[in-house]
């Protein structure tokens, strides 16, 4: 298979305007019964115990978990062959959104039927999948993906973790830290080094021999969701759980990655919706000066900003899934064509990771802000949703991480003729995106572009393309959408403009002049989000 | 057997709505659709029913504009077997709507008709009453529990003295109240299912105009704020100045 076939790809972003991208509003019909029923279970099943699932109360996680599976929604993207459903990753994605209102069942649900199982979908023989998927698409057990180590965190090849072939098993011994999961995981994907040097795979049953968990760890939100460590002591693994090839690992933990930080990212604004949601409540119930506090120009002002930085990150994120499944449906099938289709939208995937974590956090931050003092206690649910926000940022790659990434997988992408960097411009954002590009490889060249420039620099070009991408992907979603949402789109470009300006600054040193400002009436958008007119929109 | 479900689409009942500026309806943009949810209660209620006696065929009908596939896809979804859309822009009634569903029911011979009481949207209450009459069947309103009896059906409802429970005979109206039972999540699977299941589209045998029109639709007026006052004396003393007590 070859990359021709594909109708959009990587980067188109930078160079070009599409006549069309998929939007939120596109999942219709069945689309929007399965994301309701997402809700619903959320909002019945989920919100209703957040506290006692804070507590770790068993076996509430495992209940919910199994009971979502009932629903299909452990293996809505994973192959009917295996107990799933063969749902675009796109819908998955909107789906994971609904489902994760409260975060602590987000990342559990996220990673069992998410990152725990693209490895084996990717990479897996139909023997490792007929023997792993069904059980975790039931939601029967629980999956986990570990990488991480207590001295390799960013720096995920510098793993110590070694996997020593011995007859027909590898001995594993190492220890995993951060595992999400871990309390109740049956099978967990682990990253070894074979022979200390070739990165590989493997499938690892809790059950085996020389595998245990050790004890949780005391964080500070996403108190529900289970992380502790992996400990492998000689853990005896068959031969037959080796994934993919020795020495070919990288590609299993980064492409699971890659889809990873796509999903994480509408893990993240399901958040940020309940966060508006409840603040938009309290709002409105809250009286000061004999008013609805809500109706303040400055709190006006917060809802007008939160509801535009939430329909940006769902205008990117949407727009990137659809994407990725037509680059599956184009490439996939064999482990080859799935890489390849995993890294086309690569530089899409970190930017939507980097840019809706971030406003995750503006949205929640603000949201906090609505309730006053009261959002400093555990009397209303905004705390807990601000405290479990901040991991966001840091997991599935750090925010930094993804910076560096970015902007050098773009380059790196153009020379290799995957996309180009003499874009036409079809914004003021996407004009000073082209201008810093330019200006950088004009400088440093192509070769080794990430090495050579700096990393304050790349982290503002990468700004610049996340920036870029969001602006251009909400703009176009509300040309195609009408009405209040081509508010929502100004006020957004809005903020994007002075974000892309500051990057541009620091990036090229040169002043910029701002574009004339759009004229958004601020009480109309805030009352749209107080009648719940959005960001729940209809379906 | 069979059961006749029917199911009608309504403007979510927890979305806020306004009257249109020109107060001839509704402002419906940007809001969700439902099945009203005493019409979801009648499809879990036979859905159970056939889980019980598997013999059971469930068909669910609307009446309305395209749109209202959506709501029919989620009854199939939920577990009933086929569906009937008889499309329409035409603005029935409940007279229209019993007529209508009589005449649908002539044809596809249902041995129940199990509805909702009302619909969340104009609270009539009467369209099971009036197709009952219609169709010269017993009727059994606002059940609270029921069970099929060889060929009654037995029907509970509460009432303010207790709980009083009827038998009706076979074929028979029925309409579900809240508590009748809590419609299940639809199963992914389900919904996926259903996109194979029948749908008919018909067109209506007439378009009756209505017997009753719709004037005007407006807001409630803002009500003026209210008074704290410091004691009984006072309080009459206020009841007495706005005239809600004898001066
Ligand atoms: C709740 C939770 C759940 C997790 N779940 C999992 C899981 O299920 N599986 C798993 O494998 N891991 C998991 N992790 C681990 C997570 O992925 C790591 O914490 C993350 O990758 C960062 O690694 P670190 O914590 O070692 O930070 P470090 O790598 O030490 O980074 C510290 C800081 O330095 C920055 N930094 C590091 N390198 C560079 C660089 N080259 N240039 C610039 N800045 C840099 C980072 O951005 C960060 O700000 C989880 C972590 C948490 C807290």
């Amino acid at each position: 298979m070859s990359t021709e076939a594909l109708t959009a790809r990587g980067g188109d972003f930078f160079c070009r305007t599409p006549d069309r991208i998929f939007t939120a509003e596109d999942f219709r019909g069945d689309d929007a019964l399965m994301v309701r029923t997402a809700e619903e279970f959320s909002r019945k099943e989920v919100l209703p115990i957040q506290e006692r699932l804070d507590a770790q109360e068993e076996p509430l996680m495992r209940d919910l978990v199994r009971k979502a599976g009932e629903l299909g929604f452990c293996g809505a993207d994973t192959s009917e062959d295996y107990g799933g459903l063969g749902l675009p990753k796109n819908l998955a994605a909107r789906m994971l959104e609904m489902l994760s209102l409260n975060a602590s069942f987000s990342v559990t649900i996220g990673i069992t039927s998410g990152i725990s199982q693209v490895g084996l979908n990717l990479f897996g023989t139909p023997e490792q999948k007929a023997q792993y998927l069904p059980s975790l698409t039931s939601g029967e057990q629980i999956g986990a993906y570990a990488l991480s180590e207590p001295n390799s965190g960013s720096d995920a090849l510098s793993m110590t973790t070694r996997a020593d072939e011995k007859g027909d098993k590898y001995i594993l011994t190492g220890t995993k830290m951060w595992i999400s999961n871990a309390k109740w995981a049956d099978q967990f994907l682990v990253m070894a080094k074979v022979g200390g040097e070739k990165v590989s795979a493997f499938i690892v049953e809790r059950d085996f021999p020389g595998v245990s968990v050790a004890r949780e760890e005391h964080k500070m939100g996403l108190k529900g969701s289970s992380t502790a460590r992996l400990v492998l002591e000689n853990a005896e693994v068959p031969a037959a759980n080796l994934l993919h090839e020795v020495g070919k690992g990288h590609q299993v933990a980064f492409n699971a990655l890659n889809l990873g930080r796509f999903k994480l990212s509408s893990m993240s604004i399901g958040p940020a919706r309940e966060a508006l949601r409840v603040a938009a409540d309290y709002a409105q119930d809250r009286r000061q000066f004999g008013v609805p506090i809500s109706s303040f120009g400055l709190i006006e002002k917060k809802f007008a900003d939160m509801a535009a930085w939430f329909y940006a990150a769902e205008s990117m994120i949407y727009r990137c899934g659809a994407d990725i499944d037509s680059a599956f449906s184009a490439l996939g099938g064999t482990p080859d064509g799935n890489r390849l289709a995993a890294e086309e939208f690569a530089v899409e995937c970190s930017a939507c990771k980097v840019l809706s974590t971030e406003l995750e956090s503006l949205i929640v931050d603000e949201a906090l802000q609505v309730y006053g003092g009261y959002g400093f206690t555990e009397e209303f649910p905004v705390a807990r949703i601000y405290r479990d926000a901040r991991i966001s940022r840091i997991y599935e790659g750090t925010n930094e991480i993804n910076r560096i990434f970015m902007a050098d997988r773009h380059v790196r992408r153009a020379v290799e003729g995957k996309t180009s960097l003499s874009g036409r411009a079809d914004s003021f954002i996407s004009d000073l995106c082209n201008k810093a590009f330019t200006a950088f490889v004009e400088t440093y060249g192509t070769d080794g572009f990430g090495k050579k420039v700096s990393q304050v620099h790349l982290g503002a070009l990468s700004d610049l393309l996340a920036l870029n991408y969001a602006e251009q992907s909400a703009r176009l979603r509300a040309s195609q959408t009408g009405g209040i949402n081509e508010s929502l789109a100004a006020h957004f470009t809005n903020w994007a403009t002075g974000q892309a300006a500051r990057a541009y600054q620091v990036a090229i040193g040169e002043s910029v002049m701002l574009p004339e400002w759009a004229r958004v009436d601020i009480s109309d958008l805030a009352r749209a989000v107080y009648d719940r007119r959005i960001p729940i929109v209809a379906h | 057997m069979r059961i006749l479900v029917p199911v009608k689409r309504v403007v979510d009942p927890y979305a806020k709505v306004r009257p249109l500026s020109d107060g001839s309806g509704l402002d419906t943009t940007g809001v969700k659709f439902e099945i009203n949810p005493f019409d979801e209660i009648a499809v879990e209620e036979a859905v159970r029913l056939r889980e019980k006696q598997a013999d059971i065929e469930i068909i669910v009908i609307s009446i309305g504009t395209a749109d209202c596939e959506e709501q029919l896809r989620k009854a199939l979804a939920m577990g009933a077997d086929r569906a009937i859309l008889i499309e329409t822009s035409h603005q029935f009634d409940s007279q229209g709507i019993a007529k209508e569903l009589k005449a649908c029911i002539e044809v596809e011979k249902p041995d129940i008709v199990l509805m909702g009481k009302q619909s969340t949207d104009f609270d009539c209450n009467q369209t099971a009453q009036m197709l009952a009459a219609k169709l010269d069947w017993p009727q059994a309103c606002f059940a609270s529990a029921v069970a099929i009896n060889g060929s009654f059906v037995t029907v509970s409802r509460e009432t303010d003295l207790g709980v009083e429970t009827v038998e009706v005979p076979i074929p028979c109206v029925i309409t579900t109240d809240l508590r009748l039972n809590e419609p299940r999540f639809v199963a992914l699977p389900g919904i996926i299912k259903a996109r194979s299941k029948p749908l008919d589209r018909v067109t209506p045998t007439a378009t009756p105009a209505p017997l009753t029109r719709t004037l005007k639709i407006e807001s409630p007026g803002a009500r003026p704020p209210g008074k704290k006052v410091s004691s009984v004396e006072e309080l009459v003393g206020e009841l007495k100045n706005r005239g809600a007590l004898p001066a």
